[in-house]
């Protein structure tokens, strides 16, 4: 039994924490430190230029740059990938007026089918899936433009700059290091190379997303991993220009993906309208399949190939693809605390999401806003700081979001494994449950999930045309990617690893990072990268190896995802 | 109208990206040419091939060393007599054309492709997906045109006149010293200037099968390109890379061996002028936008290749 948690990554989470390393009077100094441009991070960042609006006084000691906010994407919005019809509510409760955001509209309509290879079987939408009220908008265009009003609030947002080792001194977190930029292929300093600077900071927020690296060393560090691993979902996705409007949220499940229980492919599809020209289409599955055969970017080829697919996007051309994990494991999954010593954690980065209700923006952007007013209240005069973050805790658990996953923290339990077993369809989702055998509780963690090759899953993928379907190359260059070739490699796998384990990376990268190597003639394989092609979706972390961000502003640039 | 052209020269021979540039210039109204360096009068002539009538040749020790401060001297005191300057590009082209516009105070548009004769520059834009007009608001025009953007055609003019420039440094000009110059190991042309080049994929299978490429190319007097995914293996040096992350060329002939033709290849040699690709895989991309196509494999068609255009030029 090969499972690819057998070969781990060379890394180590301490090698990511440390003191400051350069001298005092060289370190930058901010008031609060925000780690990434996503919605929990920019509506984090956003609250807080609100607060220090209305209280000038706490702004004044909080120095010349009040607010920092580092994003590793070109721009903020640069990295944003998802659906994404998007619950109003947080949006709202940070003051916004929907109409005056730029989206698609609400949802008017929506349609849910059960897939086999040539037929679609309309079932009526499961009470967790029904859409009415909610928002389709494209997440990359949403938070350029919440990026534009954080500044506007007065935060200063960095751009290509990742947060790559996290400051902390007497057990408290001081701030973070960003990366170096200009290193060669062997680390060595190229003509432009530039060292990275110590930001510090009173409070830092992590608001990485999915896979965060900073989160992961955090959770490591302070010993703030859940009861229960956290799992992630694959999801890849393409923007079609279509000469028809779509009119209606839609969500399938089944074929592509295999129902017998031993494949482990639980997932679905999802289409959802971008105003009467264009549409998205994604498929997202577990991943804690076992098909070494299984690939993402593959399956939505073959999504695209059904009939009911193929006449949604006729004529239509392609414009934008992508691709990102989604944390799934839900309330059992979530970090013991939400904070640490000059810590808050946000987001999808510890796993916000409402995986039966394919929703999570919503508490991305709750979650930062929560992080602000705790930063916010650690700041003022006489707070005691570990009272004011340990705060965020209560207010996480006990707010919306803390009900809303907790009702649903059983979910897979109450349903059982498997697609069409009890209640299936009454609990029917786009994306996978039923990781738990009944009644017991889960659960390994995707990388431990045992490896089994099953024959012709490869085969079943449609050849490219381009027009219909892609490979992934091509997807890559529609992301914009565009990376630096001759820099260090980012990602950390163990390079001499059984087929399988070489196969399952193979297929499941997105944007073909993995390729096979020699044959090492003891059965493994050597595992060659190609790390510029990676849009950080996060799947390695999940399945075996480790994402480190790579130099600032390398990966995708997505702008309508 | 007249114009005058930086030509730019390394080892006794001016850089045919200058000459193409000058072809271009004699094309619009009087093309004079400016050549800086130690010991360079004999290539005036050479300017004159490509249509210039006249050659401002500023010929002293002190401005053999390739720096920009010196060159700029020296243009700055032509440059007012022009309607415009113009640059093929180079990392030495663009210091000096930038120097100049700081000089002078004058208006430089930069990786253009083109100029009409009343002086409207074109420059891709947005990935190259359109051409933007731009123009000059004050004389002398600057222009640095992209490589590769004019053929280096011989104009048929003759014997160009030839003046001495002047050579007085400023105090500055004199502080910068180049203290050692590397050539970057390759042999025959360098993958920009290559009228040929010979790209060798993953579909080589092996590093030391890149003989195959560097072969043919010697044969065929061009230059050895490789894909990125030949030179994440560690098969060739960064500085042959062609396509998106690497190199853009645009060769007369380009001859892709064991090359798929992804997108991010695709993009850094489409605008060659004939594509001949040789893959064992039918299917393969590479095949949709090359003129010639050869189903086989490298292994036995290319040592035959480079054969008979051996035979072809003895």
């Amino acid at each position: 039994m090969i499972r690819a948690s057998d070969f781990p990554p060379p890394f180590a989470a301490s090698e990511f924490v440390g003191e400051p390393t350069d001298p005092a009077d060289e370190r930058i100094e901010v008031g609060v430190l925000v780690v990434g441009g996503g919605p929990a991070g920019l509506a984090c960042a956003i609250r807080l230029g609100q607060l220090l609006a209305e209280h000038p006084d706490v702004a004044e000691r909080m120095g010349d740059v009040p607010v920092a906010l580092l994003e590793k994407g070109k721009q903020p919005g640069s990295h944003l990938l998802s659906g994404a019809v998007v619950n109003p509510r947080a949006l709202r409760k940070l003051g916004y007026r929907i109409e005056d955001l730029p989206s698609y509209g609400p949802v008017h309509d929506e349609a849910v089918y059960v897939l086999t290879r040539r037929n679609a079987l309309r079932i009526p939408p499961p009470p967790t899936m029904r859409n009415h009220g909610n928002v389709v908008f494209s997440l990359s265009r949403l938070g350029r433009r919440l990026a534009e009003d954080a500044e506007e609030g007065g935060v200063t947002i960095l751009p290509e700059t990742v947060g790559e080792k996290l400051l902390v001194q007497h057990g408290r977190v001081v701030g973070v290091r960003t990366g170096d930029k200009g290193r060669g292929r062997e680390g060595e300093p190229l003509g432009n190379y530039e060292p990275g600077a110590d930001i510090v900071a009173k409070v830092t927020v992590l608001a990485e997303g999915t896979q965060g690296h900073l989160t992961g060393v955090a959770l490591d560090h302070f010993g703030l991993r859940g009861d229960e691993p956290q799992v992630w979902e694959l999801g890849v996705k393409e923007v079609w220009k279509v000469p028809r409007p779509l009119g209606r949220v839609v969500h399938t499940m089944g074929w592509p993906l295999r129902t017998a229980a031993r494949y482990r492919e639980f997932g679905g599809s999802f289409v959802y309208p971008m105003g009467d020209d264009m549409l998205t289409i994604g498929m997202v599955v577990g991943l804690d399949y076992r098909d070494v055969e299984l690939s993402a970017h593959d399956l939505l080829q073959e999504l695209k190939t059904h009939p009911k697919i193929r006449k949604l996007l006729a004529g239509g051309e392609r414009v934008a693809w992508g691709a990102k994990t989604i944390p799934s494991g839900g309330w059992h999954s979530l970090p013991t605390r939400l904070h640490a010593p000059g810590l808050l954690l946000c987001g999808d980065g510890v796993g916000l999401v409402n995986i039966a209700r394919l929703k999570g923006v919503h508490y991305a952007i709750e979650s930062g806003r929560l992080a602000a007013e705790s930063a916010f209240a650690s700041l003022q005069r006489g707070a005691t700081p570990a009272t004011a973050l340990g705060a965020y805790d209560d207010a996480i658990r006990s707010g919306f979001i803390g009900r809303d996953l907790y009702e649903v923290r059983d979910m897979r339990q109450v349903f059982g494994r498997g697609f069409f077993v009890g209640g299936a369809l009454a609990s029917a989702m786009t994306v996978s449950k039923g990781r738990l055998a009944i009644g017991k509780m889960r659960a390994e963690p995707d990388a431990e999930q045992p490896l089994l090759r099953s024959a012709g899953r490869a085969d079943r993928y449609p050849a490219p045309d381009g027009t219909l379907t892609f490979d992934k190359l091509s997807s890559v260059f529609l992301s914009g990617n565009k990376t630096r070739d001759d820099q260090p490699n980012h990602i950390r796998v163990e390079r001499r690893v059984p087929r399988e384990v070489a196969d399952l990376w193979i297929n499941m990268c997105p944007a073909q990072v993995y390729e096979l190597g020699t044959e090492g003639g003891d059965g493994t394989v050597t595992v060659q990268l190609a790390p510029s092609n990676c849009v950080q979706c996060g799947a390695i972390t999940a399945k075996g190896g480790r994402l480190t961000p790579p130099e600032g502003g390398s990966g995708p640039e997505y702008t309508s995802t | 109208m007249s114009i005058l052209v930086f030509l730019e020269h390394h080892d006794g021979e001016i850089q045919k990206g200058s000459l193409g540039v000058l072809a271009k210039a004699a094309s619009l109204g009087d093309a004079h040419a400016v050549i800086v360096g130690g010991g360079v009068g004999a290539l005036a002539a050479e300017a004159g091939k490509y249509g210039a009538v006249k050659v401002h040749v500023a010929d002293d020790a002190s401005l053999d060393p390739p720096l920009p401060q010196p060159r700029v001297d020296v243009l700055a005191k032509l440059a007012g007599d022009y309607d415009a300057v113009f640059f093929a590009n180079s990392v030495l082209a663009a210091d000096v054309a930038a120097g100049l516009a700081a000089r002078l105070d004058a208006g430089l548009n930069w990786d253009l492709v083109d100029v009409t004769g009343d002086f409207t520059g074109k420059r891709p834009a947005l990935q190259d997906s359109v051409l933007v007009d731009v123009g000059w608001k004050s004389t002398p025009r600057l222009a640095l045109f992209r490589a590769g953007s004019f053929d280096a055609a011989p104009t048929g003019g003759g014997e160009p006149e030839t003046t001495q420039a002047a050579v007085e440094l400023e105090e500055h000009s004199r502080a910068a010293k180049i203290v050692d110059q590397q050539l970057e190991e390759a042999s025959g042309p360098s993958i920009e200037d290559a009228d040929v080049i010979v790209a060798g994929g993953r579909g080589l299978g092996a590093p030391e099968n890149f003989t195959l490429a560097e072969e043919l190319a010697r044969a065929l007097g061009g230059a050895v390109g490789a894909t990125r995914a030949v030179v994440d293996a560690g098969w060739y040096p960064y500085s042959a890379q062609i396509g998106q992350t690497g190199k853009t060329v645009s060769p007369k002939l380009y001859v892709a061996l064991g090359i798929s033709g992804a997108i991010q290849h695709k993009v850094g040699m489409q605008s060659s002028n004939v594509i001949v690709a040789i893959n064992k895989d039918p299917n393969a991309p590479i095949f949709e936008f090359s003129d010639l196509g050869v189903v086989g494999d490298v292994h036995e068609v290319v040592p035959k290749l480079t054969e008979l255009v051996k035979q072809r030029k003895s």
